[in-house]
């Protein structure tokens, strides 16, 4: 295995405890933050192909920088919406997010 | 960026100032009409820049964006629908928001976002522009914050669209470092060429996550399911913009990017958008037959529509991208319609989306109710309707690539469609209220400005709806020189 | 002239736009005189128009208004074509619209819905006038759909029966299935052609092979089943009768339900071509027009029994075209349009003094009472059965010929055995509804009364066409007027001509037997009163004898006819109908449904499981594309 291949997996494994984290975790916050971690799954898978890969080709970091600033409002935002649900409903489980269905 | 290059980018520099304009206009705690009035100004800014840029030809500036007249087209649709938007929130906000002001900044900021999505040809702009999009888009959905369905929807638009976009962007990774290349036009190539990258697992592996991320915002099966809940629990005329413009640029970015699918047949990636595209028009479908709430039975309805979009995107040739465009134009004008009356409805407590609150409607408000009749039978794909002509231009397509099997379960499943559209037109014109729920005409100066507005919008739908149902020609000789430049 | 012929469909298109905006408020004294006044005006256009084709004969008018559709090379005009055939049509569609629009002032007066009724009708004249006047087939499709549509909403007009709403979804779905056919057809005939103008169409018909004209006729065929009610998708036209009367009068027996066999006249070039089409549509006909006069026999809601006549006959109508009689099918539509138009609007009458009673068995005597209503319907039963010499005579015996001379002589036969049934169901509901005593309660009865002048006058006008429609068109037997005028449509029909005094004189003679022979069942089946013989017996022994000879009789016809028919007839519709057909319907509305409810509990409402649908579906992507990639 190549370094870069070192890498990749460590990505996709945070990419996958992320993931796993938005399917099982019962607490709006934890979800969001389990969003992060698949975020910076990717940022790492980046920014580690931009240095592998040759010259010109090799500008992904700046893409990483993209998703850092544009995952910030991301989170913001959700969390503001959060807090929204909890003045309204004195709750931060995903549970009861579930009136509308059918 | 050169001086041209800011010339060319006016449209979006129009849009961001306005959104500026609009923000700084609500800390003044202005009047809702001169919001209003505001952001619609900045929307007629915004289009009159696009014929300026038009005239220069078509622009790439910098890496990330390219304004053709392809790009241009769908800015204008994306700019018009927003508008319509606008003038059915005046009233709904009305009704319901003491403080509406930054609605309109995060509509238009959304806007951008669409528009961003369209000119993109570069992964950065693409995320940026989603981005730019979900993120107002979540805002918008939770904003009126005084009831629950509103902040359960935008919480689950939250985590799914987040969850999808980082699917998204993994993709994007595994492609990068496959390709070598960011840029949205190789990534086209490597679909016109058939793939043949040495080691293909990685490959495969980003394009289904870039699919994962595409066909959540398209709302298409199996990414479907978040649709019928954000429709019901947003707000009527935020749920026309996610039907709409979301919906609308992620097509236009599909069909300049991702039309190399339809030169094979027997492509993988084919393949997998024809079992997309089949799953979506059945189980919208058939979803939709058992729903009661107009709000959701839209939802499923917009999941089969967008089937029907994809089996004129798997058509080969010049006619099949003719087909989409205006199938999309299509179903911009008929779900703004739907949606609009379903704005225009809504009281302050909750929207009107029971299908008793349309019993006996065209005795109450006849405009209303033959609008919404126009509309449906405009969805439902009965002639003398858009909605008709745009089903056979999707046809058309599909038969003259002979894409049968398709097709057949296209007919098949429109026909279940008729029925439940036409349900709501029954219950309309042919029975009676059943405890006259009626919302009476609000009584407020601002509220009936905002009928007005809305009146005034689903005059121009039901307009719109009969002239290109009646004759399309002007609009398709348009989308036949916009699509020129596509594979 | 091509100004007219715009206005036929446009002036009931803006009667139906200005009713139903205007109808409640501006209008509200008398809203149906903007609809009235747009039908009458289509009407005189109509006959107009009409009389310029059969002066001009041969020279059909067809011309594009403009350019409908267009994609790529493919284009589809807004035209309308006017030929003999459309002609014809349009003294059918044009008079008895109008007739059922002034009828229905009287019939809904006391209705709520009154205005929107009128918009309704207006808007299916608009339809219909399109769909006849076209000259492609995708405008036929818009007109197609608009009648349907329309016949779904007037269909389901008295919303608050239950019975009603049920009435106008089963027409609705069972018409789906017609549609899907139709719809199949018209792809096919584009992506063949390249065209769906008529005219261009039909140029090229020898160009393609047989196997695909095949296809496209039998597609246009299952369309053509839905619309005019042939089995198995005639279950729908039964149950429409819950709609209000004049729409059953207009609609289900005079215009709508003969688009299907229009549909098919129209196709001539294309069907005629097709040797396995048009068996196909002759058998379907022929079993038709059996099975639904023998289940018209075991009905008690008159209008009911009216309904299977309707199926029958428009079976009758497919067996001609299948059978290559088709002028003799058009010729049968058209004096169909007049007698059974004026059938349905007589029980409309008769329905409407007896206070909404349907029931046949607790009518009765009604001869004295409804005097005008009684003898209109005479004439109306007397041209349904084929008596000498009203119109259904000459256009049946045509049809019975045509099958003759093709050598199909089991058709014929069937077709002869049909007479016999339709004049026994015929008669009875005859008899059941205007001899005897009247049966229906003390409170109905003291209610009886004749309907209105704007009831009654409709039903005269009508019974004139059907007592002598025959005569003046259909003379000579297989030469008249419409043969002429149809010529050019129908251009390479040949056909066996018989004799007049020879096969043909005696084809008609014994048809002519075989209905009064059923007349003569009904009336002893239910007209004989139990207990004459007796009273007979004691005053004159002669006559008792021979009346003992005549319950003899009776009783031969109970055992031998009577019996096995009713019995036969009951077996039809209470199992077949009732059963197969429509559970199949049924079956197949819940069919899509349980489709639904597997899908629908998948939509939990929790973010999380939507989240592991996506996962879900990735997964499902992923398998699919490492299975097909390299491929």
């Amino acid at each position: 295995m190549s370094a870069v291949d070192w890498y990749l997996t460590l990505a996709t494994g945070l990419f996958c405890i992320g993931a796993y984290g938005v399917l099982a975790r019962r607490n709006v916050i934890l979800i969001v933050m389990s969003l992060e971690l698949m975020l910076n799954a990717v940022n790492i898978a980046l920014v580690a192909f931009a240095d592998f890969l040759p010259g010109a080709a090799g500008r992904g970091t700046f893409f990483a920088l993209f998703i850092i600033t544009l995952a910030a409002a991301e989170v913001t935002v959700g969390l503001a919406i959060v807090v929204a649900n909890y003045r309204y409903s004195r709750s931060v489980q995903a549970d009861e997010f579930s009136e509308m269905k059918g | 960026m050169t001086a041209a290059g800011v010339v060319t980018l006016l449209p979006f520099i129009a849009l961001t100032l306005s959104a500026v304009v609009v923000m700084l206009a609500g800390t003044f705690h202005t009047s809702h009409r001169l919001t209003v009035g505001l952001t619609l100004g900045g929307l007629a800014w915004t289009l009159a820049m696009l014929p300026v840029t038009a005239a220069r030809g078509g622009r790439q500036v910098t890496e990330l964006l390219l304004l053709d007249d392809y790009t241009l087209f769908f800015i204008g649709l994306l700019v018009l629908t927003t508008a319509g938007v606008v003038l059915l929130s005046y009233g709904y906000l009305e009704r319901r928001e003491s403080h509406p002001h930054d609605y309109y900044t995060l509509l238009l900021l959304a806007t951008l976002g669409g528009a961003t999505l369209v000119a993109s040809t570069h992964f950065a702009s693409f995320f940026l522009g989603l981005e730019v999009l979900s993120v107002s888009l979540y805002t918008l959905i939770a904003y009126p914050r005084l009831h629950a369905d509103f902040i359960e929807a935008g919480v689950k638009y939250l985590v799914l669209a987040a969850a999808t976009a980082a699917f998204l962007l993994f993709g994007m990774a595994l492609v990068y470092a496959e390709l070598g290349t960011m840029s949205l036009n190789g990534f086209a190539l490597l679909h016109v060429t058939g793939g043949g990258a040495a080691d293909t697992s990685l490959l495969v592996g980003g394009f289904v996550l870039i699919i994962v991320g595409i066909g959540f915002k398209l709302g298409v099966v199996p990414f479907h399911m978040w649709t019928p809940d954000i429709y019901q629990g947003a707000p009527a005329p935020v749920t026309a913009f996610v039907a709409t413009v979301s919906k609308g640029a992620m097509v236009a970015l599909l069909l300049r990017y991702f039309r190399g699918v339809s030169l094979n047949p027997h492509d993988t990636v084919w393949i997998v958008f024809a079992a997309i595209a089949a799953a979506s028009m059945i189980a919208g479908n058939l979803l939709a037959l058992l729903q009661s709430n107009v709000k959701r039975l839209l939802a499923y309805s917009s999941i089969a529509h967008l089937g029907y979009i994809l089996v004129a995107f798997l058509a080969v040739g010049r006619t099949a991208a003719v087909a989409v465009g205006f199938y999309l134009v299509a179903y911009f004008v008929t779900t703004l319609g739907a949606f609009g009356v379903v704005a225009e409805l809504s009281g302050a407590e909750r929207d009107a989306d029971r299908i008793d609150d349309y019993r006996g409607l065209a005795a109450r408000r006849p405009l209303l109710a033959a609008t919404f009749a126009l509309v449906l039978f405009s969805l439902a794909g009965i002639p003398l309707t858009v909605g008709f002509l745009g089903k056979f231009y999707v046809v058309n397509a599909g038969a003259r690539s002979q894409l049968w099997w398709l097709l057949i379960v296209l007919v098949a499943t429109s026909t279940i469609g008729l029925y439940y559209y036409t349900r709501i037109v029954v219950a309309m014109y042919v029975e009676q209220p059943q405890a006259l729920p009626s919302a009476p005409r609000p009584a407020r100066l601002g509220a009936i400005a905002g009928s007005r507005a809305s009146d005034a919008v689903l005059i121009v739908v039901a307009g719109l709806v009969l002239f290109l149902g009646i004759y399309p020609a002007p609009l398709i000789r348009l989308l036949e020189h916009v699509v020129a430049g596509l594979p | 002239m091509h100004t007219m012929i715009v206005l036929i469909p446009l002036l009931p298109l803006a009667g139906f736009v200005v009713t139903l905006l205007l109808g409640k408020r501006v209008l509200s004294a008398r809203p149906e005189v903007v609809s009235l006044a747009a039908v009458t005006a289509s009407w005189v256009l109509s006959m107009i128009v009409v009389a310029h084709v059969f002066g001009a004969h041969d020279k059909a008018i067809d011309f594009n208004l403009f350019t409908w559709v267009s994609a790529g090379s493919f284009h589809v005009q807004w035209g309308y074509l006017v030929d003999s055939l459309a002609a014809v049509m349009l003294i059918v569609v044009s008079t008895i619209g109008m007739l059922v629009h002034y009828y229905s002032i009287g019939y809904m007066r006391s209705d709520g819905g009154y205005y929107r009724f009128f918009a309704y009708l207006n808007l299916f004249m608009f339809a219909m006038f399109t769909l006849i006047l076209a000259n492609n087939y995708l405008l036929v499709f818009l007109g197609w759909e608009g009648v349907g549509l329309c016949s779904y909403l007037l269909i389901s007009f008295w919303f608050h029966k239950k019975s009603a709403s049920q009435a106008g979804k089963k027409a609705f779905l069972v018409n789906r299935i017609g549609d899907w056919g139709f719809t199949l057809g018209l792809f096919l005939i584009f992506t063949t052609f390249g065209s769906l103008q008529f005219g261009q169409v039909f140029a090229k018909v020898s160009l393609v092979s047989p196997g695909l004209v095949t296809w496209i006729s039998l597609l246009l065929f299952v369309g053509a089943v839905g619309k005019s009610a042939q089995f198995p998708l005639h279950v729908w036209l039964p149950d429409a009768m819950e709609g209000p009367t004049p729409v059953s009068a207009l609609i289900h027996a005079a215009t709508m339900v003969n688009a299907g066999v229009y549909m098919i006249a129209r196709s001539y070039p294309l069907v005629s071509h097709s040797h396995t089409a048009m068996l196909v549509v002759m058998i379907v006909g022929t079993f038709t027009a059996i099975y639904a006069a023998c289940i018209a026999l075991t009905q008690n809601d008159i209008k009911k029994v009216i309904a299977y006549s309707t199926i029958s006959s428009l079976g009758f109508m497919f067996m001609a075209l299948g059978a290559g009689a088709w002028v003799a099918a058009i010729f049968y539509l058209f004096a169909h349009g007049f007698f059974k138009g004026l059938l349905f609007l007589g029980s409309g009458s008769v329905i409407h003094s007896m206070s909404g009673e349907q029931d046949m068995r607790r009518m009765g005597g009604l001869r004295k009472k409804l005097p005008l209503t009684f003898w209109t319907m005479l004439i109306g039963a007397l041209a349904n059965v084929g008596m000498f010499p009203f119109a259904g005579f000459w256009a049946k015996d045509e049809i019975l010929g045509g099958d003759f001379s093709a050598h199909y002589y089991i058709v014929w036969a069937v077709g002869i055995v049909t007479a016999f049934v339709t004049a026994l169901f015929m008669f009875r509901l005859m008899f059941l509804t205007f001899w005897g005593e009247n049966r229906a309660s003390a409170e109905v009865q003291r209610h009886i009364h004749e309907s209105p002048r704007v009831m009654t006058v409709p039903l005269v006008i009508l019974a004139i066409p059907a007592a002598v429609l025959g005569l003046v068109v259909g003379l000579p037997p297989d030469g008249g007027w419409l043969h002429t005028f149809l010529q050019p449509v129908f251009f390479n029909v040949e056909k066996e001509h018989f004799a007049w005094a020879g096969t043909g004189g005696g084809l008609m003679a014994l048809s002519l037997v075989v209905v009064a022979l059923g007349i003569s069942t009904a009336y002893v089946a239910y007209l004989r009163r139990p207990g004459l013989p007796a009273r007979a017996a004691a005053r004159v022994p002669w006559a008792y004898e021979a009346s003992y000879h005549k319950f003899y009789m009776d009783e031969f016809y109970n055992a031998a006819v009577i019996r096995p028919v009713m019995g036969f007839a009951m077996w039809l519709w209470a199992f077949v109908d009732v059963r197969v057909i429509d559970g199949a319907v049924n079956g197949l509305a819940w069919l899509w449904g349980a489709f639904g409810r597997v899908l629908r509990p998948l939509q939990t409402g929790r973010a999380q499981s939507y989240a592991f649908g996506v996962f879900a579906g990735l997964f499902v992507l992923i398998i699919l594309i490492r299975y097909f990639w390299g491929a």
